[in-house]
């Protein structure tokens, strides 16, 4: 019991080190699957914080949600010529292992430029979108429905044009909803709901 | 940017290093000719890694190896105080992008702790662990190569001897500027002319996003202008139908295949190739490239004299030990010469290096490659390479292209440069 008790102080520890390091302070080569991740940072950044506008942050990702896309992108079920290699190489990997990295790894929040009354009329049109990705924007982990906030906001607008035009996951009947409600939203619209949920915390 | 003297980084080294007081000081006693040869210029008792280059190979694996193991000394030997993107500086000939957009200092690898040493390494001396700078040298534990490429200006006639006024704008930085000036200032109804090497040579698909660029900017400002390509090669060597398709906008682009240009004269303003002479009122050589010279004098390339071969897995030297090779010099990886490729051997090479100094085994990875290309002055395409190590050597897991230009894909290019250049030097 003793044992186990100091374990789980050290454990705790170990956490709370990894908790408060920028990312790869502590031996950040040692953490489990760094090493299967370290080409994803040239996109989607240090420890999967991505610093641009264009890729999503994967840090903090459920690691479901995360397993689900890698194998569309593999199969080609959601089509993307960036992705679809790098897939490939992830399962090659091991997707549990580059799931779990990311996971581990605390959520920096893209940087918000949006002008505050873009977010507002975003605020404003998100009604249909709170349904399922909830009033914070952080979706449902237990039904797959993947948190919105925080995420870049042109990594956001891109996916929406994807949905509304049918180019994510062409023909996938669980997306037929989000697909029918995007179709009803204007273009010009999805920046709004974009600068919208980027700029939730 | 600071001007960071020799006296300067040696005092902020020590400091760093915690050595106190440096066992030399500089032009006092060891001043000379052969003196300062028999001294270290920043002795430490720590394992030294010394990089030689701070391009998108060298800066990435100085940076990384710092993050991975904090105890190791890292010295980064590169003459140039500032970073240009070769990526993306093909925007700055047709006037979409500006030289500052894509220009950066070291100060993110300062930040890491890299001694960032603005001097160029002179020689290797793999026997004795150290290289040479113009008076003294440095002592390593392990050294990474990573000089890119250096031209071989003897393949072309009247080449050499003409430098100044035939250029490249292969190597980002002051003819980056200078080119998109002589395009600039070209008359209309003028003749540019692109000259694309035979393969290898760095980055597959440049000479041909430059191609459209250049037919961009004549298209849009200088309308009776012609863009004349001679390839050396048998055809476009990159995104071959991608390009195809984007050229179609420009009636004023003529590609010529199997045109190997030979010599060039720039009082005749003439080029020749192996057939044929042509007239050009602005020309841009891209030379033939090998390794970067110190890579090719320290015996590091193979039997063809030109590029590097290395171990697969650590980016070892198979010829001299301890000697580390990256990015645009090497040869025998299926992988093209690219920042992405060469930022992703980094990578691998500093967590390498990291296990080997900490008798650590070397875990397997394998570079990935993320490719854009601009076709116009807002659509771009783009080429994707993943690998994976088998039997120690690396293999295309698979290559995918983008179906066609768009500005979506132009978009995610904004992104992926914003991101890796922080990844290189953030």
């Amino acid at each position: 019991m003793h044992t186990m008790a100091t374990a789980l102080l050290a454990c705790t520890a170990l956490l709370a080190v990894l908790a408060v390091s920028d990312g790869w302070a502590a031996g950040p080569f040692d953490a489990p699957g760094f090493t299967k991740v370290f080409t994803c940072t040239a996109c989607h950044g240090p420890a999967g914080n991505s610093p641009s506008d264009s890729m999503p942050i994967l840090a903090g990702m459920p690691p479901a949600y995360f397993k689900k896309q890698i194998a569309a992108y593999a199969t080609g079920k959601r089509p993307s010529p960036e992705m679809a290699p790098y897939a490939k190489m992830v399962m090659h990997l091991g997707a549990d292992d580059v799931a779990a990295y990311f996971a581990a790894q605390k959520m920096q929040p893209a940087k918000s430029a949006a002008d505050p009354a873009a977010v507002e009329r975003g605020r404003k049109a998100s009604d249909q979108c709170i349904v399922c990705h909830g009033k914070e924007g952080k979706g449902d982990v237990d039904k797959g429905i993947p948190s919105l906030a925080g995420q870049p906001a042109g990594f956001l607008r891109e996916q929406m044009l994807l949905f509304k035009t049918d180019k994510r996951n062409p023909g996938d009947v669980q997306l037929k909803a989000i697909k029918a409600i995007m179709a009803t939203i204007q273009d010009a619209t999805f920046a709004d709901l974009a600068a919208y949920y980027s700029s939730l915390r | 940017m600071t001007q960071f003297t020799r006296r300067e980084f040696l005092r902020a080294g020590a400091a760093g290093a915690g050595v106190g007081v440096l066992g030399l000081s500089l032009g006092g006693g060891l001043a000379g000719c052969a003196a300062p040869l028999t001294a270290d210029i920043a002795p430490t008792t720590r394992r030294r890694v010394v990089v030689i280059g701070g391009g998108w190979g060298g800066a990435t694996a100085a940076k990384y190896i710092r993050m991975g193991d904090p105890s190791i000394e890292v010295i980064l030997l590169e003459p140039n105080r500032e970073f240009v993107s070769c990526p993306f500086s093909n925007l700055v000939l047709s006037g979409v992008r500006k030289i500052d957009s894509i220009t950066f200092g070291y100060d993110g690898l300062r930040r890491h702790g890299v001694r960032v040493l603005h001097e160029a390494a002179t020689a290797i001396e793999p026997d004795r662990r150290r290289v040479r700078l113009a008076d003294g040298y440095l002592q390593y534990d392990r050294l990474i190569v990573s000089p890119g490429v250096e031209f071989q200006w003897e393949q072309v006639e009247g080449l050499a001897a003409n430098q100044d006024k035939v250029l490249h704008a292969w190597k980002a930085g002051p003819q980056t500027v200078q080119l998109a000036r002589q395009l600039q200032s070209m008359p209309d109804g003028g003749v540019f002319v692109l000259t694309v090497p035979p393969i290898a040579f760095r980055c597959p698909p440049g000479p041909y996003e430059r191609a459209c660029q250049v037919a961009w900017y004549l298209k849009t400002h200088k309308p009776k202008s012609k863009l004349i390509v001679l390839d050396a090669n048998q055809n476009i060597v990159s995104k071959t139908g991608l390009f195809r398709e984007a050229w179609k906008a420009y009636p004023n682009l003529e590609y010529r295949a199997s045109n190997k240009v030979i010599a060039v004269d720039p009082g005749l303003r003439e080029v020749r190739t192996e057939f044929d002479k042509v007239k050009y009122d602005v020309v841009n050589l891209i030379p033939p490239q090998r390794a970067g010279t110190i890579a090719v004098q320290a015996d590091l390339v193979g039997a063809d004299k030109r590029w590097c071969e290395v171990n697969h897995t650590t980016y070892e030297s198979v010829k001299h030990k301890n000697v580390h090779v990256l990015g645009d010099s090497t040869i025998g990886l299926p992988v093209p010469k690219s920042g992405n490729v060469a930022n992703a051997m980094g990578k691998i090479c500093a967590i390498a290096v990291v296990a080997l100094l900490n008798d650590k085994p070397v875990p397997l990875m394998a570079p990935g490659n993320t490719c854009y290309s601009w076709v116009s002055d807002r659509e771009a395409i783009a080429v994707v390479n993943a690998y994976k190590i088998e039997n120690g050597k690396v293999v295309q897991i698979e290559q995918t292209l983008t179906p066609a230009q768009s500005p979506f894909v132009a978009q995610r290019a904004e992104g992926w440069a914003k991101s890796i250049w922080h990844d290189v030097l953030g």
